[in-house]
């Protein structure tokens, strides 16, 4: 690639993303993110809900004046609005980035140019990563300071059953552990956006590429959670894609994890790739 | 004159229904050439697959020398294209799309923005989201984006598409200023026939996916209407001078001037009341060539 063609690319991306942060929708998802969050911080403040989780640090032993804090908040409300919305506006974004385009009619406009398809969905799909990155980014640092804002410092607590991790930190270790996290979340959260791109490729409403996304993630997710399957759990990829808790495992599984990630990587390239070649055939009239 | 755009035998199909079939043609450089058709007739499909958003089942498309299917960036180097409805990014100024439209196909000055801008009448509102336009803004836009390239061929698919008398007027007027100012090839489809009429000497009509006529449309002996008081005594002159007569209705053989069969009328003792030279309409053409 020559200079030229490397400004030309970052142009036609810096178009590509002023579409997507120019438009009022995009950021509906930034809204209900710090709506959520604050909710949740409510829900934690209840009394009975604060004396619960008071008791599972007091029973591991440590005193929970110390490990009831802005981190421990911040983690809960983080992996709560995530697992309640992420998916949602992921597969939102996703669903519409090539789909709507054509229904609306600018995706006749731009291959009227002497572009590529294939470089239009690159640069559609590097918008998408940007996207995710961007909103993980989002939802990680406004749910910490949240619960900072309400829990002040302290140490971290992380209790996620599902997952069996149980470990409490001290301030500084768990804010390691806590920052480390935002990238692994934001890389199994790409998953969510690739599948929607797939489906985002095929000939249909952007809504239903949302809708069909929402629907494969909410599928996977049940069948992994079914007792019969328990022993074919690393054939779901929601089940992957919630390997970043591990994170705060005391011994990180980086092992697990790097094969996680790389399956999921894999199974992105995969969807970008399909999509792409579904895109390639397909016919564009009005 | 070399031919800028050339066809050969292009076919399409949709599910099986034949949407184009054999579809063959040449624009010379710098003409104003009409593709004709009913709705269904073919002429979406045909410019899909000259702009490569749709793929032929056989044929080829050539533009400036390229195949669109087999080179399609080469062949859209220097292609702008009009759609009937416009679309663009709403919440974007016309200012903003622009420059992303343009992106994608290279890099174009400042300079040359203003110029188009200021060419196409948008000066004053570029800066304004496109949502605030009135369908001709949107339509000064989509012809802003399609010359900002700096194009050598524009296609316009019904460019005058739900424009007021006054903007189809301004449209028109863009079209051949594009041809005898900017040198430009423009093919275009309307289904308003006397739009056609007025810009385009050359034509092609398509009819269920099939071309049933290329060519000039005007093309043929002129036809004049005669009004004479005495039909059999013109007889014989009229023998000597016209080529076919339906009617009052007649054709002159070639060469010969009707000043020349008027006088012959007059000194033969026949009246000549009226005589009119009958234009022909492209809507007589076309619904000639298309009736079941």
């Amino acid at each position: 690639m020559t200079s030229e063609e490397i400004t030309l690319f970052r142009k036609q991306l810096g178009g590509e993303l002023r579409k997507l942060f120019a438009r009022k929708r995009t950021y509906i998802g930034f809204g209900a993110f710090l709506a959520l969050e604050v909710v949740v911080l409510f829900l934690l403040r209840l009394p009975k809900a604060k004396a619960a989780i008071r008791h599972l640090i007091d029973g591991a032993g440590y005193d929970p004046g110390d490990y009831f804090s802005g981190l421990t908040l911040g983690l809960m409300i983080m992996s709560w609005t995530v697992f309640l919305l992420g998916a949602l506006y992921l597969a939102l974004v996703g669903g519409d980035v090539v789909s709507k385009e054509v229904e609306d009619g600018t995706m006749r406009m731009m291959l009227c140019r002497p572009i590529s398809r294939g470089r239009i969905l690159l640069l559609k799909a590097v918008a998408c990563a940007v996207y995710s990155v961007a909103l993980t980014f989002f939802i990680t640092v406004t749910a910490l300071l949240a619960g900072f804002l309400y829990g002040g410092f302290g140490g971290l607590f992380a209790f996620y059953p599902a997952e069996h991790v149980f470990a409490l930190y001290d301030f500084w270790p768990g804010l390691w552990r806590y920052l480390l996290a935002i990238p692994l979340l934001g890389l199994s959260l790409f998953t969510v956006s690739c599948i929607a791109f797939l489906f985002s490729c095929m000939k249909m409403k952007p809504a239903a590429a949302t809708i069909i996304t929402l629907s494969v993630l909410f599928l996977d997710s049940v069948v992994r959670n079914i007792p019969f399957f328990t022993s074919y759990q690393g054939w779901f990829f929601t089940a992957r894609m919630a390997t970043w808790i591990h994170v705060f495992d005391y011994a990180i599984p980086w092992g697990k994890m790097v094969e996680d990630y790389v399956l999921l990587g894999a199974m992105n390239i995969t969807l970008l790739v399909i999509g792409w070649m579904i895109f390639e055939q397909r016919d564009f009239k009005s | 004159m070399s031919d800028l755009i050339r066809l050969e035998s292009l076919s399409k199909s949709f599910r099986g229904r034949p949407a184009v079939t054999d579809l063959s043609l040449t624009i010379p450089k710098g003409e104003i050439f009409g593709l004709l058709g009913h709705n269904g007739a073919g002429k979406s499909t045909t410019f899909g697959m000259m702009l490569g958003h749709v793929r032929p089942d056989a044929g080829e498309a050539f533009i400036c020398g390229h195949s669109v299917q087999k080179d399609r960036a080469g062949a859209l180097r220097r292609v702008g294209a009009i759609f009937e409805t416009p679309s663009f990014y709403d919440y974007l100024s016309g200012w903003q799309n622009l420059r992303f439209f343009v992106s994608l196909s290279g890099d174009v000055s400042d300079a040359r923005f203003r110029e188009v801008v200021e060419l196409v009448g948008l000066t004053e509102r570029i800066h304004d989201p496109v949502t605030h336009y009135s369908h001709g803004m949107r339509q000064r836009l989509a012809l802003a984006q399609a010359l900002l390239p700096d194009p050598e061929f524009i296609l316009l698919d019904e460019p005058t598409e739900g424009l007021d008398p006054a903007g189809i007027h301004e449209m028109r007027a863009m079209i051949r200023k594009l041809r005898d100012e900017h040198g430009l090839t423009v093919m275009l489809s309307s289904h308003l026939l006397s739009e056609v009429e007025q810009l385009c000497d050359r034509v092609a009509i398509l009819d269920g996916g099939r071309l049933v006529f290329s060519g000039a449309w005007r093309s043929g002996p002129p036809r004049w209407k005669l009004s004479l008081d005495d039909q059999a005594a013109a007889g014989d002159v009229l023998d000597r001078y016209i080529a076919e007569c339906d009617g009052d209705v007649v054709i002159l053989r070639e060469g010969i001037d009707i000043a020349d069969l008027v006088s012959d009328l007059v000194h033969a003792g026949v009246r000549v009341k009226g005589v009119e030279l009958l234009r022909a309409t492209l809507e007589d053409f076309y619904l000639g060539r298309t009736r079941p």
